[in-house]
């Protein structure tokens, strides 16, 4: 086969635009909530896309989750990826980072021999930005975290990194796994033949169960003592609201600009005095 | 070389008259039909907004169990419904025996259209799975770019901009338009399908949660703030969960070049009347949307050519006397999809083979109350006076607290032979006899840099909190762009230089800054040079600025990958 096989790790996530599904203690009710693919594994998409565009290949997008997660694979498909596999057990339920990563990179191994994992740097849920690196360690691949650019030849890549103060630019040999940085360029728009052709797929059932498959922890060889909650040691203690957006708003009415500045003035000095008096000379 | 992307019939746009012909095709399909829906919005509703109280009728031939389905986006059922006139102070409920028939809304439904095409449209999906051969295929972000044509037949439109034909364009048997001009206005172009052109007037919603309920209560409004001379007027819906929707509609055949629609719903929220309900409230939602309001004189002279037609908003069938959209828009889908249904059995999408729709149309409610309502509009053209001088009358005499039966005889008083006339128009409006045809001129012609603004009574006292810049409001449309999109074509710079110079010499703004709903256009200092500017991000794809260009020198482009407003509940 020509070009490189990759992996893209893809998340279905709460959609951060809607409230539905917030309960009032601020946990996440999932079958309530709007869904929407991980806005950073666009970017890890987008890169896959890229090497596929310049080397050819074949992309496989990963994602865990209940049976809705499919959504996003098929998603991906509809950018461009070539096959999908959704790992959806419900023993996987309230997996934490390390079991997550367990269970991940049992599929990964499950898919075969891959040049290339492509993930991104975090989830909007979790933020843990845990999983990929756990990843990479399970599977005993160089890894490489808050990628921009990247260039592959003869095995090896080239890849620019950010790094706090600037860039710094690496020769990572494959297979490697890399977190995508949200600085990377977006995803690309899906085009209108690649929907198209995704809905035709849909409909042809025999092709689309070559492309598009759901499995569970025993075909992937997982230990299901080390997936879910059972393999979770993280315990979440507590939860609590750090306050919202918004807040009151103060008008000033004094008719002109000088009588309303002057009004603030005395205000602010009023509220706060104390704390002027200390940071001023 | 791949093949064709090709379906039986193309809907070009998810709107409720496009969704209800397809309910219907797929309900009369007797084999295999691939139906596809392209839709500009993120989602299907996501670029559709309407008032509405709409009469049902339609609704209860497509879902004859929609009152008793829970998933049904239902806001309301009118209980009561007012005419009000408002002053600036006080406002007065006309009396129910003067309230003409067509502005009692008992009975009818309160919908979001948004959250209305998008249960059509999971229904649709539905309804497809379970039949079988039967493919309905709805593609969310992929506007129609471009209209294809073989010879003088429609064969499609250009979707996608990859360079490859195969890839980009979508074939169909039959295309049918059921947008709001944005690819339609092309086929009416092409084959000088109007003789006289549509006239638009625009309308801007809020939706607010207010402490009280007003669920069931329908007001319509005349009078503050409406400027004499201003065809406008105001809505107030109580819908369930304390939602209150509140908005303006105006028409753009004006000379004001300064309208602001979206501070003439500031206005209208400071009324004392409307403050009392907003009180304590917090205002959700802001959109904008543009009315086709010609009516009979606007629709086109084919409603459909070789292998294309025209529905709703893009035909044209809004009622502007009745208020009437969304029932004849369905009922436009719903006729087209027999045509069609005929039209595919026999293998035949001609000309010949789609013509009767027009006779079907003309045949139907939407033909039989266009007709009647045919001067509607255009009395208040042939009867200035009503806008200029007794609407205005009215106001006072509310405000004054001789109500408007005083307001109506001073008006009278003042002038005798003036009210007389005005009699003449209400026979022109409700109950007409022939007078010929109407001869409309584009709304672009109106705008007068010359216009001097009348002064109108002001509302005082007002929370501040209730109103807002139109910078500040269009935050509540939720727009978003992807990066780089700029969907409006500014056609020639100079041509905007000399439009910027004829408007800000006599201290107007051009009509594009002054009708914007959304804060997109504006003129900057560049260069020395006064020059015109748009920030598409704010754009809510109302479509105004290019209706009022004087010049012509703007055309809104439906936005490509799902870019514009969020529209859901509106």
């Amino acid at each position: 086969m020509s070009g490189y096989k990759m992996v893209v790790l893809m998340k279905q996530v709460p959609d951060t635009s809607s409230k539905a599904g917030v309960n009032p203690d601020g946990t996440v009710d999932r079958a309530r909530a709007k869904r929407m693919m991980n806005p950073f594994d666009k970017y890890a998409l987008q890169k896959a896309l890229e090497v596929k565009k310049a080397h050819g290949g074949e992309i496989t997008v990963v994602s865990m989750g209940p049976p809705p997660a499919l959504e996003i694979v098929v998603e991906a498909l509809e950018y461009g990826a070539d096959k999908g596999i959704l790992l959806s057990d419900k023993r996987l339920a309230a997996s934490d980072t390390l079991s997550t990563a367990y269970a991940l990179h049992m599929v990964v191994k499950h898919v075969g021999k891959v040049d290339m994992v492509f993930t991104g740097l975090q989830t909007t849920d979790g933020d843990t930005a845990q999983t990929g690196p756990q990843i990479a360690e399970r599977l005993d691949m160089p890894q490489v975290t808050y990628l921009e650019k990247l260039e592959v030849k003869d095995g090896v890549a080239t890849m620019q990194r950010v790094v706090e103060g600037g860039h710094q630019t690496l020769e990572v040999p494959l297979p490697c796994l890399v977190t995508v940085a949200n600085s990377a360029a977006r995803l690309e728009p899906k085009r209108f033949a690649d929907v198209f052709a995704v809905k035709e797929l849909i409909r042809d059932k025999a092709a689309y169960d070559k492309k598009v498959t759901i499995l569970d922890l025993d075909v992937v060889g997982a230990n299901p003592d080390r997936a879910g909650l059972k393999g979770s040691p993280t315990v979440v203690g507590k939860t609590w609201k750090m306050g919202e957006i918004g807040g009151s708003c103060t008008m000033f009415e004094g008719g002109n600009a000088k009588d309303e500045v002057a009004e603030l003035v005395g205000k602010l000095t009023a509220d706060h005095g104390a704390i002027l008096e200390e940071v001023l000379p | 070389m791949s093949q064709n992307i090709a379906y039986d019939v193309a809907l070009v746009g998810a709107s409720p008259s496009n969704l209800t012909l397809a309910h219907r095709l797929v309900d009369l399909a007797q084999g295999p039909i691939r139906i596809a829906i392209l839709e500009k919005g993120k989602s299907v509703g996501a670029h559709l907004l309407s008032g509405a109280v709409s009469n049902p009728r339609v609704l209860n031939k497509v879902f004859p169990n929609w009152k008793e389905d829970e998933t049904f986006p239902l806001e309301g059922i009118c209980k009561e419904s007012y005419v009000t006139f408002m002053g600036a102070e006080k406002v007065e409920d006309a009396p129910r025996f003067a309230v003409p028939p067509h502005f009692k809304k008992e009975g009818y439904a309160i919908l979001s259209v948004s959250d209305l095409a998008a249960w059509m449209a999971d229904r649709l999906t539905e309804k497809a799975a379970a039949k079988e051969g039967v493919v309905v295929d709805i593609y969310p972000t992929f506007p129609a770019k471009e209209i294809i044509y073989k010879g003088d037949a429609v064969v499609g439109v250009r979707v996608d901009s990859t360079g490859d034909n195969a890839k980009d364009i979508l074939h169909a048997k039959v295309t049918v338009f059921g947008d709001k001009g944005f690819v339609s206005r092309d086929l009416c172009d092409k084959f000088a399908l109007r003789k006289n052109p549509q006239v638009w007037g625009v309308g801007v919603k809020e939706i607010w949660e207010t402490e009280e309920s007003y669920e069931g209560k329908v007001w319509h409004t005349a009078g503050y703030p409406a400027q004499p001379g201003l065809y406008g007027g105001g809505f107030i819906y109580g819908c369930k969960h304390n939602k209150l929707i509140v908005g303006y509609v105006c028409a753009l055949d004006n000379d004001n070049p300064n309208l602001e629609p979206p501070q003439l719903l500031q206005d209208l929220k400071k009324s004392p009347w409307v403050q009392k309900m907003l009180k304590g409230g917090k205002l959700m939602r802001y959109g904008a949307a543009v009315l086709p309001e010609g009516g009979y004189y606007s629709l086109p002279e084919k409603f459909a050519v070789a292998g294309a037609m025209m529905v709703g908003d893009a035909l044209g069938t809004l009622d502007i006397k009745r208020f009437s959209g969304v029932d004849k828009a369905m009922e436009s889908g719903w006729i087209a999809a027999e045509v069609i249904a005929d039209a595919l059995a026999k293998g035949d999408t001609s000309e010949a083979a789609l013509a009767p729709y027009k006779a079907k149309v003309m045949d139907s409610f939407i033909g039989k109350e266009l007709f009647e309502a045919r001067y509607f509009k255009q009395t208040f053209h042939t009867y200035p006076e009503i806008l200029n001088d007794a609407f205005p009358a009215f106001a006072a005499g509310v405000d004054a607290g001789r109500g408007l039966f005083g307001g109506a005889l001073a008006f009278g008083l003042s002038g005798p032979f003036r009210a007389l006339k005005l009699l003449g128009a209400r026979g022109m409006m409700e109950n007409p006899s022939d007078r010929g045809a109407v001869a409309y001129k584009e709304d672009r012609t109106y705008p007068n840099p010359a216009y001097k603004k009348p002064e109108g009574a002001k509302a005082e006292g007002y929370d501040r909190k209730t109103v807002f810049t139109t910078a500040d409001i269009v935050y509540y449309a939720h727009t978003h762009y992807e990066e780089g999109v700029q969907h409006i074509d500014e056609f020639d710079k100079n041509v905007c230089y000399s439009c910027i110079n004829r408007y800000e010499g006599a201290g107007k703004r051009p009509p594009c800054v002054g009708d914007c709903t959304a804060e997109v256009h504006e003129v900057m200092e560049i260069n020395g040079k006064r020059t015109h500017k748009m920030a598409f991000e704010n754009c809510v794809q109302c479509t105004t600025c290019e209706i009022v260009c004087p010049p012509k020198n703007l055309r809104v482009n439906a936005a490509p990958y799902g870019s514009g407003p969020d529209f859901s509940n509106m």
